[in-house]
């Protein structure tokens, strides 16, 4: 099945990553840890690296020219489709990858205009008061697991701002609860077959169709009563298709449960690697403290301009986003030949582009495993992909730094924090295809003196 | 001072209209993403902050500012001006 390493395909003149086993060809090793066996195809191999997921041929293409080709390059020539069709029973059919070009485009639109950012003006203020009304339960120190704090804090954010306060107001853990079944079923697993027989994705099934009853209830009740709220639930329930169809209920629950589960566990985990780095980074803190004390104090306003007045903060934040980015495999499957320099990506194969190999290129980033966050970034739009890029870029960029900002902010205006391990036991662990820290994830926190 | 749109990096964020609403505005493209549109091609120079401003926040880093040649005054219209372009592309074949 797999080519070895020595019987170079002709029309394929770039190396195979050592290791494929027959029929199963890498796919064992993807499974342990995707962004580690990325890391050793570009260390092996170079800036074009063949490699096999159960007779899936892929290729990962490393390097800013490179990654910007394939982000310029047209949906009708590589197509994330195809590879993200794991997306399909998360999201729904008909929703996203579910749905034909034409109609994913709109509801990609609908998506970046419910995100615009005149809308997301206030967010900063709501998210700061829930940061203050969940640390009301800690105490003047003691140690947490970050992980799960941040993970809680992120879903109550997230579903402040998005879905509003009502639905805010009847969060249940049953929520995220749910939610955590949809994240584990986005598995290596389910890149090669995301309808296989298998307890994790029943699992999947049932609890999409319990997230569709909660949130289908919400819709019937906003029908039923009307009223304004200014956020993204609303914002989809009166987008409008083209032809001037609006979504239909099971088209909102799946946009709904798109962008949470785009921004949930990337945003946690960003925030918790944040947290960890900041515990693990002291000698940057005091600065970042400063910044933070001049835009904000507990209980005060946070608004969408301060937290421009943070770049401190934001360089730190980059520099987490460059060690840990939450996604580390950006696929596109190649319907059309695909040109690069002097070769050809045959129609069929998938390219990836990872931006947790992108970050660590050592002519770009000197020492590139060292956490610097006064480093110079090379000014290549297209060398710090932690949100792809092109016109298929994360549309809820800005948003994810406006969150993750404002959770630190008011966090670090009440407490400072330390590490409770070793620093080194903190590491990326890939149990689903979303990168995060490994457990147990403990911090120490004690209350500022002011 | 002119400005030049890289439209296969802009998602329509809309940030720049924030910044400086007298040079941008999003406008929805049947069939496709929203997408910046300027409507002064060369803003005046009192106008500079805020374009900077809107080149620098832009998510997506689609704008850029180029120090143009002063140009011949055009004659007062009033429709969008179209004269943008697209960065450098060193695209694939």
């Amino acid at each position: 099945m797999s080519a070895s390493a020595t019987a170079m395909d002709p029309r394929r003149p770039w190396p195979v990553v050592s290791g494929a086993k027959p029929g199963s060809g890498h796919y064992d090793e993807f499974l342990v840890h995707p962004a580690r066996f990325l890391l050793r195809a570009w260390r092996e191999c170079g800036e074009l690296a063949e490699f096999d997921l159960g007779g899936l041929r892929h290729l990962l293409m490393v390097g800013p020219r490179a990654q910007e080709a394939v982000f310029r390059a047209p949906d009708d020539q590589l197509s994330p489709s195809p590879p993200y069709r794991f997306m399909v029973p998360v999201f729904g059919e008909g929703i996203q990858f579910g749905a034909p070009l034409e109609v994913e485009r709109q509801q990609v639109k609908m998506q970046s205009s419910a995100l615009r950012l005149d809308r997301m003006k206030g967010y900063a203020q709501v998210i700061a008061r829930e940061v203050e009304d969940w640390v009301a339960g800690w105490d003047d120190e003691g140690e947490k697991d970050f992980y799960d704090e941040l993970k809680e804090l992120v879903l109550r954010t997230s579903t402040h701002c998005l879905m509003g306060s009502e639905f805010r107001a009847r969060l249940t853990e049953e929520f995220g609860a749910l939610y955590h079944d949809l994240e584990v079923a986005v598995s290596p697993a389910s890149i090669v077959d995301p309808y296989a027989q298998s307890e994790i994705f029943a699992r999947r099934d049932r609890s999409r169709a319990r997230l569709a009853e909660i949130i289908g209830a919400v819709v019937q009740e906003r029908r039923r009563e009307g009223g304004q709220h200014p956020d993204m639930l609303q914002a989809f329930m009166e987008a409008e298709y083209l032809d001037g169809r609006k979504l239909s209920e099971h088209e909102i629950v799946g946009m709904v449960i798109w962008i949470m589960f785009a921004g949930f566990h990337t945003s946690s985990n960003t925030a918790t690697w944040t947290s960890v780095e900041l515990a693990r980074n002291p000698a940057c803190v005091p600065e970042i403290v400063r910044e933070v004390d001049s835009v904000y104090a507990p209980g005060g306003e946070l608004g969408f301009a301060a937290l421009r007045e943070l770049p401190m903060l934001e360089r730190f934040l980059f520099e987490t986003l460059r060690l840990h980015p939450p996604l580390v495999t950006l696929m596109r499957r190649v319907l059309r030949d695909f040109a690069w320099r002097d070769v050809v990506v045959p129609e069929g194969d998938t390219i990836v582009v990872s931006p947790y190999v992108a970050h660590r290129l050592p002519e770009l980033y000197p020492d590139p495993e060292r956490f610097d966050p006064t480093r110079r970034y090379p000014d290549d739009v297209f060398a710090f992909i932690p949100f792809g890029g092109g016109r298929r870029k994360c549309v809820g960029n800005a948003f994810a730094i406006l969150q993750v900002k404002s959770i630190l902010t008011a966090l670090l205006s009440r407490y400072e924090f330390e590490l409770v391990d070793p620093p080194e036991s903190y590491r990326d662990v890939m149990p689903s295809l979303i990168l995060r820290t490994s457990e147990p994830c403990r911090l120490r926190y004690r209350r500022r003196r002011r | 001072m002119r400005i030049v749109v890289d439209r296969e990096l802009c998602q329509g964020h809309g940030v720049c209209v924030g910044e400086a609403p007298e040079v941008f505005r999003v406008a929805e493209r049947r069939g496709d993403y929203a997408q910046v549109e300027l409507l002064v091609d060369e803003p005046p120079e009192r106008l500079r902050a805020a374009v900077e401003a809107a080149v620098r926040y832009c998510p997506n880093r689609a704008l850029r500012i180029v120090e143009a040649p002063a140009t011949p005054a055009r004659s007062g219209g009033s429709a969008p001006a179209s004269g943008t372009e697209s960065g450098p592309a060193p695209r694939a074949r």
